[in-house]
């Protein structure tokens, strides 16, 4: 995708309009256009938790941060909810931006983030965001929301990635905790152990998407595999990367993975494990909050992603970011408003971190002093294992652009469920990716 | 509706007289003229946007740019473009086909009026009550690998291992099995109008003359349906091109997965638009869309006379 | 061959074909049962295949009913719905009338523009329709929700080859004794389109009642949500409450399968492709 944004044409969003509504409806489409234009200057941030939402604490912290702000500033933020399938898979943030009208803040996982940005839409947060405040993001939460150095945007969570099991599928295979796999060979083999007539042993998301990109990063990472190398050509084609389609693939074929979820796919664990349908499954610290709200009398355990022979644990984190519109009623005061919500080091705007990622959800902090201040609530329980054992090795979820996400996503699709060689499949796709990479003069790709 | 009196009132003598064919016209043309104009403002128009905008570069974040008829060439070398209309057709083959057959014999079935037909018809009309989604995920955990009703069902027939959605070579036609489900009762219902169309006379006619049921459908049900035929296949192609409700089935079941094996024209083309925010590109496929449509609707209208859909 | 035999043969025949349209009928409300089901399930028995609940639970219902604004979401719909069929039935009667009967210059490409409307799907428009709904100052309102959703070719149609088999001579005699169009519309045509009416009645409202992507996109404001819009909500990021959709959405279907079982019997007879009779 070429950036258009900064591209001196003259075919304005305007002009468009107005050709179409000569088209045929000039007599009325016209006098109402000025007053469509001219709204009033409450910044409207758009995201799927308040306050329509369904979870309660998450409703309380996102109100709770625009009053804050509205009872001692003069610009106005208000809430303004979208259906969350909606937000995420739907029409509804496309098309408001497309008609421009887009929101003035809102929220972007790393997936989109080179779509808004190489739209000219992002605006740069930095002038806002305190040198202090700037430190406190480790660089793998914050690389991916930067470009020449500025911050783009602001993360509110991290939201790593592992392994859950079910207590009673392990007992029922003769199986305890001290055999909880290490490697991806034992991860394999305990899948098999595990699998029954009514169940399987492992469970990878199925479902083709951003998620599932999302979920097998860390599988090619492990072994040394990059999609893209330090010149900016494909990385592909590399034997990390087929091994890693070949694990995923081998799951499936052995029978131990299934080829379809149950619900929302493979990041909705009640539907999958706490169902009975699998006894292991690869979703994220999100599951904690799942398994213990709707799914309480199934007992589980936690341990990181296995690693292949001669690998390195890495897994991935994910997690939303705040925004601004660039092109919004006023940029700046969105800018100071995320500043000031997510990334100052006044104590109020760390613990609203804090508590968004504890009371709220059941995520990690994106920043150092959150994860400090938090104290035990990251140390402790299943939230310790991923403060201590998980996160660590946590590397910040690739942006890439919508052409390369499809590449990869294709070849996961293929290999996994259409049974194509692995090899075979990445030397296809790596040549698409360079061809692809030629002609990308957009944000760098990370 | 003042236009309406007036017409009204042009029929007593006015300073102006009409012939009564101009009345007519006039008439006629009042008649039309809300549902025209609703239509052309709220469909036409849209559309002829939607079709213009297949002439530019659109980021979706109001930059444009002019790029000619780019957007229809990039189409031809790319082969997810031809995929997605690979499936759509064989999606329609096999729905079309299938729509026609079960609505038939639904509605052969339960046409004769009695209190226990009237059961069966709403039994067989329930599925369009509910929405896609719950449609979708009903059927999700219906054939879900080893757990599904059906998938057991398979298996105690040594299809054991069976994967319905998450096979390539399966999911399709599990979708379409799903839509014909969800779509069977509405065919019903045209076919049940259309056979109560034919005069019973004719059936009796035959009777005297010795031809037993079989024979009656052949030479008498289906010809005489013919109208009620040519709607049906019309209105089910339509429908199976354009996705109408494959779209919500398969984003709640597949996602267009396995490996693209679902991934339908339709599909293609909101994945383009609100995912990649390729609105340029999307128009040119929808562009193509309407084309085929076009093509199939004149065929159509070309064998049946003007869209009369009479039988002489 | 006698009679006798003959009528008894009959009757096992007729035996037969009941029984399958019975076994039919059962198969194509299964998946529904499972609706049905799930609706009484707590949260971990969702995805059990079971199809009878091990622990039923009206929980569901009364979450969706209490906790929600359903009722809100409920009467929004129906006065949507209630609106649009009104409406649109008023429109297209006049348009399908002239359409079959009137002779003005340009009807048959008028039909077969308005016809080709029919081709179009939603996604393809949205956009471009969602700037001029707002540039008309549409934008969260129940006029947005409902002005669009009108205007719509294949009830226009079906009037349209209904009108073509009603036999000529009653408006005929109508024209001869000097009534006008409009009446003759009001008076004559109206009171003997009263079956068509019924069916579609019944089949706009069912697809207004179910709609779901326009008026997401045309309303944000929760207070003009629709049913459907509020059964999305229950579906968050990774997971979704699927209980509760289920018993949404059970709330949702029983009055229109009340609805259809009542007046299935106009939809039957007055369903027309065919200008049979004209």
């Amino acid at each position: 995708m070429t950036t258009t944004s900064n591209m001196p044409s003259g075919w304005s969003r305007r002009s468009i309009l107005k050709g179409g509504a000569a088209l045929g409806a000039a007599g009325l489409t016209m006098p109402f256009m000025g007053k469509a234009f001219a709204q009033d200057n409450t910044l409207s941030f758009w995201q799927f938790y308040a306050p329509g939402g369904d979870v309660k604490p998450q409703v309380d912290w996102f109100v709770k941060m625009v009053a804050d702000w509205n009872a001692t500033q003069s610009e106005q933020v208000a809430l303004e909810y979208v259906v969350g399938s909606e937000y995420i898979g739907g029409t509804k943030l496309a098309t408001s931006f497309a008609s421009g009208q887009g929101p003035d803040i809102f929220i972007i996982s790393p997936g989109d983030f080179l779509r808004y940005y190489n739209g000219g839409v992002l605006q740069d947060l930095t002038p806002a965001i305190e040198e202090a405040a700037r430190a406190d993001f480790p660089e793998s939460v914050i690389a991916n929301r930067m470009v020449d150095g500025k911050i783009f945007g602001v993360p509110m969570e991290v939201e790593p990635m592992a392994f859950y099991y079910s207590v009673k599928a392990f007992e029922e295979a003769g199986l305890n905790e001290n055999d909880v796999p290490t490697t991806w060979d034992q991860l394999l083999e305990v899948g098999k152990k595990l699998t029954t007539a009514e169940r399987y042993g492992v469970l990878f998301e199925t479902n083709p998407g951003y998620y599932q990109n999302f979920t097998w990063y860390p599988f090619m990472w492990q072994g040394g595999g990059e999609f893209q190398s330090a010149e900016g050509k494909s990385a592909f084609d590399s034997p990390a990367t087929v091994q890693a389609l070949k694990l995923w693939q081998d799951a499936v074929n052995s029978g131990a993975a299934p080829r379809q979820m149950l619900g929302g796919g493979g990041g909705d664990i009640v539907a999958n494990l706490g169902s009975g349908y699998c006894a292991m499954q690869n979703v994220g610290i999100w599951g904690i909050s799942a398994m213990d709200n709707n799914a309480p009398d199934v007992p589980y355990g936690i341990f990181k992603l296995p690693v292949p022979t001669g690998g390195k644990y890495v897994t991935v984190g994910g997690g939303w970011a705040f925004v601004a519109n660039s092109k919004g009623k006023n940029p700046e005061a969105a800018a100071k408003f995320i500043a000031w919500a997510l990334a100052s080091m006044a104590p109020d705007s760390i613990q609203r971190v804090v508590d968004w990622c504890t009371v709220a959800k059941s995520d990690m902090p994106p920043r150092n002093s959150a994860l400090t201040a938090g104290g035990d609530a990251f140390n402790k329980g299943n939230m310790g294992i991923f403060g201590t054992q998980i996160h660590p090795g946590t590397r910040a979820e690739p942006r890439v652009p919508p052409e390369v996400y499809k590449i990869i996503s294709d070849a996961i699709q293929q290999t996994q469920l259409g049974g194509a060689d692995p090899q075979a499949t990445a030397t296809a796709a790596s040549q698409q990716l360079d061809a692809f990479l030629a002609s990308y003069s957009g944000a760098p790709i990370l | 509706m003042t236009e309406i009196t007036t017409t009204a009132a042009s029929d007593r003598p006015a300073a102006i007289r009409l012939t009564t064919r101009q009345r007519e016209a006039i008439a006629g043309v009042l008649f039309v003229a809300p549902d025209a104009i609703g239509l052309m403002l709220f469909i036409g128009l849209p559309m002829l946007l939607a079709l213009g905008i297949s002439v530019f570069e659109v980021d979706g974040f109001g930059g444009f740019k002019f790029v000619g008829l780019a957007n229809y060439s990039k189409m031809w070398i790319d082969p997810l473009f031809w995929s997605s209309l690979r499936v759509t057709a064989q999606f329609t083959v096999m729905l079309v086909p299938l729509l026609y057959v079960t609505g038939l014999g639904l509605a052969l079935l339960v046409q004769r009026t009695s209190k226990f037909n009237t059961v069966m018809r709403s039994m067989f009309f329930a599925p369009q009550m509910v929405s896609l989604v719950v449609v979708a995920l009903v059927w999700q955990l219906m054939v879900v690998d080893k757990l599904g009703v059906l998938t057991r069902f398979a298996a105690s027939i040594g299809l054991g291992g069976i994967s319905f959605l998450g096979d390539p070579n399966l999911a399709l036609f599990t979708v379409t099995l799903a839509a014909v489900w969800f779509l069977m009762g509405f065919y019903m219902l045209i076919f049940l109008g259309g056979l109560q169309d034919i005069p019973k006379e004719y059936y009796e006619a035959a009777r005297i003359d010795g031809a037993g049921a079989t024979q009656s459908f052949w030479f008498i049900t289906l010809p005489l349906l013919r109208p009620t035929s040519f709607f049906v296949l019309l209105v089910s192609a339509v429908a199976a091109i354009t996705g109408a409700q494959a779209f919500d089935l398969i984003y709640v079941m597949t996602r267009g997965g396995p490996a693209n094996s679902t991934a339908l024209l339709i599909s293609y083309i909101y994945q383009q638009a609100f995912q990649y925010s390729a609105f340029g590109y999307a128009a040119a496929l929808a562009t193509l869309l309407v084309v085929l449509l076009m093509a199939v609707t004149v065929f159509f209208f070309l064998l049946t006379r003007g869209g009369r859909f009479d039988y002489e | 061959m006698s009679t006798n035999l003959s009528r008894s043969q009959a009757n096992v025949v007729r035996l037969v074909w009941m029984l399958v349209a019975a076994v039919l009928a059962v198969m194509a409300i299964f998946p529904l049962l499972y609706m049905l089901s799930i609706a009484f399930k707590g949260p971990t028995e969702v995805f059990k295949s079971n199809l009878i609940p091990a622990k039923p639970v009206f929980d569901n219902f009364v979450y969706v009913l209490t906790e929600v604004p359903f009722w809100r979401y409920l009467i929004n719909t129906f006065v949507i719905s209630a609106v649009v069929t009104v409406v649109a039935l008023f429109f297209h009667t006049m348009a399908g009338y002239a359409l079959a009967r009137l002779r003005f210059p340009g009807r048959e490409v008028v039909f077969l523009a308005m016809f080709s409307t029919f081709l179009v799907s939603l996604p393809v428009i949205i956009v471009p329709l969602f700037i001029l709904v707002r540039s008309m100052g549409m934008l969260n309102s129940y006029a947005g929700l409902i002005v669009p959703a009108v205007f719509n070719a294949f009830g226009i149609f079906l009037l349209r080859q209904y009108y073509l088999s009603l036999p000529k001579e009653l408006e005929e005699a109508a024209v001869i004794d000097g009534a006008g169009y409009w009446r003759i519309s009001t008076s004559v045509i109206l009171p003997l389109s009263r079956p068509i009416i019924a069916a579609l009645a019944i089949l706009f409202f069912l697809a207004n009642w179910n709609s779901f992507l326009w008026p997401l996109t045309v309303a944000s404001d929760q207070n003009l949500w629709v049913v459907q819009v509020a059964i999305a909500n229950f579906k968050s990021q990774y997971a979704a409450s699927w209980n509760y959709t289920m018993a949404a959405s059970t709330i949702v279907a029983v009055p229109m399968l009340v609805l259809f079982v009542i007046f299935q019997r106009q939809i039957m007879d007055s369903i027309k492709t065919s200008g049979l009779k004209g």
